[in-house]
C-alpha cells in the first residue's frame, strides 16, 4: 500500500518535473513563474524516494500525522503558495494592462487630431 | 512661441478641462455636452468613453467634444484617471469632472472653479447636502453617505458632507497627483484619502444635483452593501500606505 503511493508520487512528481523543464525550454513558460513549480517537484520526488527520513523520523515525529496526510498537506501548502502568488502576478498585469489601455487611448487622440490638422491644412 | 501652460490670447481654451467619463451613455451624454459648452464656454470639455457599445463616441464627437476612446471598459477609475493624465499632458491649469448621466448640474461648474480660485485649496468638491437641497435619495444611500462621511471626516480631520460626489474641480497639483495614484472601482470616497495622505487641500461648496436623466446608477441596491465595505475597506488600507508625494 505504502509502496503504490510512494511509487505514484514519484513518478507524478517526475513528470511535472519534466513537463516545466519542456516549457521552459521551448519558452512557453517563463523562469520566474516556474521557480516554484520546480521547487515543488523536487521536494515531492525527495519525500517519495526517501519518505522514511523525512517523514517517518522527522516530519512525522514533529507533527504526529502519517505519511500520505504529510504529503498531501505539503502539497496544499505549495499550491496555496503557487496561487499567492499568481494573484500577485495578476494583480500586476490588469495594473499594467490599465496603464497600456489609456497610454493607447491618449496616442490615439494624439493620432487623430494630428490627421485632422494635416488634412485642414492641406485643403486650405 | 507662448508656453502651453498660459491662457494666451490664441488659445483662449487651454485653461480648464472639462472630464466626462461616459460608459453607455448615448442616450443622455448630447444634452450633457452641451450643457457644458453653454455653461462654461470657455472649457475644453473632453468625453471619456470607457468602451462603450453604443453611440456615446459618435454622439460625442457630434456635439463638438474631445473623445478620449478607451480601446475597452476600464471602470470609472480608470476612466476618469485617463482623463487626468490627458488635461496634465496638455498643462491644464484646472479639470473640472461631470458625469456622463445628466445627474450634475454644468451650471455649477463655474463655482466650483470660483471655489478653487478663491479658498486656495486643490480640490473643490460639490455636495449634495450643504446649505439648502432639494436633494432626495433613498434610506440606503443615505446612510451610506452618511457612514461614508464620518470615516472620511474623521481620517481626514476636516467635514465632508458628500464624499461621494463625483463634481468635482481640481487643479493642477492635483491633476498630477490623480495621473500616478488614482482608485479604481468607487473612487470617489477614496481620492479624498490620498488627497489628504499627500497634504493636498480641500473644500465643498453647495451645489443643486438634478436626479440621472438616462442610465443606471453603477450602484444598485444589491451591491450597494458590498460598496460599503469594500470602499471602506480600500481607505483603511490607504491610511497604511506610504504617503506618496
Amino acid at each position: 500500500m505504502l509502496i503504490k503511493i510512494q511509487f505514484f508520487i514519484g513518478a507524478l512528481s517526475v513528470i511535472l518535473l519534466i513537463i516545466t523543464f519542456e516549457l521552459i525550454r521551448k519558452e512557453k513558460l517563463r523562469e520566474e513563474y516556474s521557480l516554484l513549480w520546480l521547487f515543488t517537484g523536487a521536494v515531492i520526488l525527495i519525500f517519495s524516494i526517501w519518505p522514511e527520513y523525512f517523514l517517518s523520523r522527522f516530519f512525522s515525529q514533529i507533527t504526529g500525522i502519517f505519511y500520505l496526510s504529510a504529503v498531501v498537506l505539503l502539497a496544499f501548502m505549495f499550491l496555496l503558495l503557487i496561487v499567492f502568488h499568481f494573484s500577485v502576478v495578476i494583480s500586476r498585469l490588469s495594473s499594467q494592462n490599465k496603464e497600456l489601455a489609456q497610454r493607447y487611448a491618449l496616442m490615439e487622440l494624439e493620432l487623430r487630431e494630428f490627421k485632422n490638422r494635416q488634412s485642414l491644412s492641406q485643403n486650405r | 512661441m507662448s508656453q502651453p501652460n498660459q491662457n494666451s490670447l490664441d488659445e483662449p481654451l487651454k485653461n480648464i478641462l472639462v472630464i466626462i467619463p461616459a460608459y453607455n451613455e448615448e442616450g443622455s451624454i448630447e444634452m450633457v455636452v452641451k450643457e457644458v459648452h453653454t455653461s462654461s464656454p470657455l472649457a475644453k470639455v473632453l468625453v471619456v468613453n470607457d468602451g462603450s457599445t453604443d453611440l456615446t463616441s459618435e454622439k460625442a464627437k457630434a456635439c463638438g467634444a474631445t473623445v478620449l476612446d478607451l480601446p475597452f471598459n476600464l471602470g470609472i477609475g480608470g476612466a476618469m484617471q485617463a482623463g487626468y493624465k490627458y488635461a496634465f499632458e496638455k498643462g491644464y491649469e484646472m479639470a473640472v469632472q461631470v458625469d456622463g448621466d445628466g445627474q450634475h448640474d454644468s451650471k455649477e461648474i463655474p463655482k466650483l472653479i470660483k471655489a478653487l480660485e478663491d479658498k486656495e485649496v486643490d480640490m473643490v468638491i460639490g455636495s449634495r447636502f450643504i446649505g439648502y437641497s432639494e436633494f432626495k435619495s433613498s434610506m440606503m444611500r443615505r446612510i451610506g453617505i452618511n457612514i461614508f462621511s464620518a470615516v472620511i471626516s474623521l481620517i481626514i480631520r476636516q467635514k465632508i458632507t458628500d464624499p461621494t460626489s463625483g463634481f468635482r474641480a481640481a487643479n493642477r497639483r492635483t491633476i498630477q497627483l490623480f495621473t500616478i495614484h488614482y482608485p479604481q472601482d468607487y473612487p470617489e470616497p477614496e481620492a479624498l484619502v490620498l488627497l489628504h495622505k499627500s497634504g493636498h487641500k480641500m473644500a465643498e461648496v453647495p451645489i443643486v444635483m438634478s436626479h440621472r436623466v438616462a442610465g443606471e446608477s453603477s450602484i444598485t441596491k444589491l451591491r450597494s452593501v458590498y460598496y460599503m465595505v469594500k470602499v471602506l475597506l480600500a481607505i483603511i488600507v490607504d491610511c497604511f500606505k506610504k504617503s506618496t508625494v
